[in-house]
């Protein structure tokens, strides 16, 4: 935490602001029309993908050890400190996808777009086990009844048989995997395309 | 009481709602309504939020559609009424939950909030969310404006050029108003890594909430045993 200045300090303040203000705007908006017992897809993805691309960036602005964790966890006590009243399942989701990211990152050591990638990926890809994790929670279903739903769902939307339900499943973890890991490299270019608008100062870096 | 009695709080209802089932759950739920009568009634109001009930009732109502065998008959709906216990625990704990977090941790302020991570030793974080709440409005502001000036260049019809360009546009007016930021602190000899840490006691309410909390667990661990 010493090594972090006041400007990393603010750029953190900053990125976990602009993810707060996408949770509140359109993350109440989507949890509203989408209850969580009713939905078990778009939501997350949508913004998982949003939020993915937000800290990641924060991360090309601050390149240290913890900072993508300190954005994630700015967003989430905006969204406790936030009027609406559900906000259980975001705040863990939110912490857990950027203690993910973290992680890859870490272990990337010198991150560059594979790890952005990579860690967006898993980041978003949390979103089916967050939806078990938090239905046994919060309401107390067990592993079967939610694992039902998800199928039953995954398969009206897919148009596939429920009898496929390890494809079903698949392919749900599939898109969200894919959605991340395009997010985490817009993140890496859109990054790149900022510190160029922004001059040689942002691009020393 | 001080910000630690709700932080307790909210720590110690949290695991509660996921440990405790029937009635135990329903006696858990008087417990917090009574910690929010006492201590903060502000917190109470969520039960007046029409969509805090609505995700409750959600979890009663699709409890005996989902779960479990069948077994009565409503007009045209096939019900369980083991799907209908289940929901009503599954509504239960979602109360419960919820109230934990909005009587706890929802009734800190914000400067409270700042205190205890500076308590935590966490003072950049402290100051980085503060600012963070402070420019909230600004942020919004800041993407309206630039989504309005995409909108009326025609970039909207191209969608993911503007997206593009409006994310850029985005975090570079951000990333400038930064500057500002960095400079009025600068000025200021501002530091957070310096700066020293607000004084945030414990209060005699805190030590009132320990005993009742610690005696409820008690007889709940009795009760259960």
């Amino acid at each position: 935490m010493k090594s972090y200045t006041v400007r990393d300090w603010v750029t953190i303040g900053l990125f976990g602001a602009l993810w707060g203000v996408v949770e509140l705007t359109l993350g109440s908006l989507l949890h509203a029309i989408y209850p969580p017992l009713a939905d078990t897809f778009l939501t997350g993805v949508v913004m998982g993908g949003i939020g993915v691309a937000v800290a990641l960036m924060g991360r090309r602005f601050v390149p240290k050890r913890g900072s993508v964790i300190l954005i994630g966890v700015v967003t989430a006590t905006l969204r406790l400190l936030s009027v609406s009243g559900v906000v259980v399942g975001p705040v863990a989701a939110i912490l857990m996808e950027s203690v993910l990211m973290e992680i890859v990152l870490w272990i990337a050591h010198v991150p560059r777009w594979p790890a952005f990638a990579l860690g967006g990926a898993l980041a978003v890809g949390w979103n089916l086990p967050h939806k078990f994790v938090m239905m046994r929670l919060i309401y107390g279903k067990d592993f079967l009844t939610v694992y039902n739903k998800v199928v039953q769902d995954g398969s009206q939307a897919l148009g596939l048989d429920a009898s496929l339900a390890l494809l079903i499943l698949a392919i749900l973890l599939l898109v969200r995997l894919v959605v991340g890991a395009i997010s985490g490299w817009s993140a890496w270019q859109l990054g790149d395309a900022v510190a160029r608008r922004l001059g040689p100062r942002e691009g020393d870096r | 009481m001080s910000p630690w009695g709700y932080l307790l709080f909210t720590a110690w209802a949290a695991p509660m709602t996921i440990l405790c089932k029937g009635q135990w759950l329903a006696s858990l739920a008087l417990v917090e309504a009574a910690f929010g009568l006492v201590w903060n009634r502000r917190g109470l109001r969520l039960l007046g939020h029409p969509r805090f009930w609505a995700l409750i009732l959600t979890a009663v109502a699709l409890g005996p559609l989902l779960i479990g065998e069948p077994d009565v008959t409503l007009g045209p709906l096939r019900l369980s009424q083991e799907g209908f216990t289940a929901g009503l625990e599954m509504a239960g704990r979602a109360f419960t939950l919820a109230l934990a977090f909005n009587l706890g941790v929802g009734a800190l302020s914000l400067s409270e909030i700042v205190a205890v991570f500076d308590r935590l030793g966490l003072r950049g974080l402290g100051f980085a969310t503060g600012l963070a709440m402070n420019l909230l409005g600004t942020l919004q502001e800041m993407a309206t404006v630039t989504l309005q000036t995409i909108r009326l260049r025609g970039g909207l019809r191209r969608p993911w050029m503007a997206l593009r360009l409006f994310l850029i546009t985005t975090v570079a007016n951000t990333l400038r108003y930064r500057d500002e930021i960095v400079s009025a602190a600068s000025a200021r000899a501002f530091d957070p890594n310096k700066s020293p840490a607000l004084p945030l006691p414990l209060r005699w309410g805190d030590l009132w909430l320990t005993v009742a909390l610690a005696g409820y667990t008690g007889v709940l661990i009795m009760g259960r045993s």
